[in-house]
């Protein structure tokens, strides 16, 4: 298990490819600089999905964790 | 190339999920989007048909999206478009021409349409951008 402790939660469990990523971009906009997110997904695609959009967006991908049939994938919003 | 057009031209549940998958993902990934809904697609978009989750599927993966009993809960396209407005710039649009022939207005379909638009108007939305065709 990873130490990181997030600032918020978005809980996009059981919903599929684009359901995490908006819902991680939407909680994104309203957070401020410095605001560590913890999206959890149980969509395989968001592994791979999320660290590109993280990429040409200029935010930071923490971590990505295996918990057991979904992923924590941790994000420092810039 | 400053952002992507989209036509969605058929009312399958597959085309038009795909369509706003893109479209989301591209408006929160800053591209400049238009989508542009035209012939039989716009069937898919009036208030009856996705108040009763009445959509045409062409296979498998469509008839999933529908089933309650799905483990995995695919958004659907009418939330994935209202999702993108708001978290970014997107501009869809009806096509008169489909519309007339069908004898609707613009309240005969869900929300989500900023206008409607001729094939001229559409041309000018697309000069600038790359289209695709669904």
């Amino acid at each position: 298990m990873a130490d990181m402790e997030p600032d918020e939660t978005v809980d996009s469990r059981d919903s599929a490819c684009p359901g995490p990523l908006m819902d991680l971009v939407g909680r994104i906009k309203k957070s401020d600089p410095g605001t560590v997110l913890e999206l959890l997904t149980s969509d395989e695609g968001s592994k791979k999905d999320v660290p590109d959009w993280l990429e040409n967006t200029r935010h930071d991908l923490l971590e990505i964790e295996d918990q057991n049939g979904h992923w924590a994938i941790y994000v420092k919003v810039n | 190339m400053s952002g992507y057009a989209i036509v969605i031209g058929s009312e399958e549940l597959e085309k038009v999920q795909a369509a706003s998958m893109i479209a989301a993902v591209a408006v929160v990934s800053d591209y400049e989007l238009d989508v542009f809904v035209t012939m039989n697609a716009l069937t898919a978009f009036e208030k009856e048909v996705v108040e009763n989750r009445d959509f045409k599927t062409e296979g498998g993966v469509g008839e999933l999206m529908l089933d309650p009993d799905t483990e995995t809960q695919v958004p659907l396209f009418t939330e994935q478009l209202e999702q993108a407005k708001m978290l970014g710039e997107l501009g869809i649009y009806a096509c008169t021409m489909a519309m007339d022939l069908q004898g609707n207005t613009l309240d005969d379909y869900i929300d989500l349409f900023d206008d409607e638009l001729g094939v001229s108007g559409f041309l000018g939305l697309a000069e600038d951008k790359e289209v695709i065709f669904i």
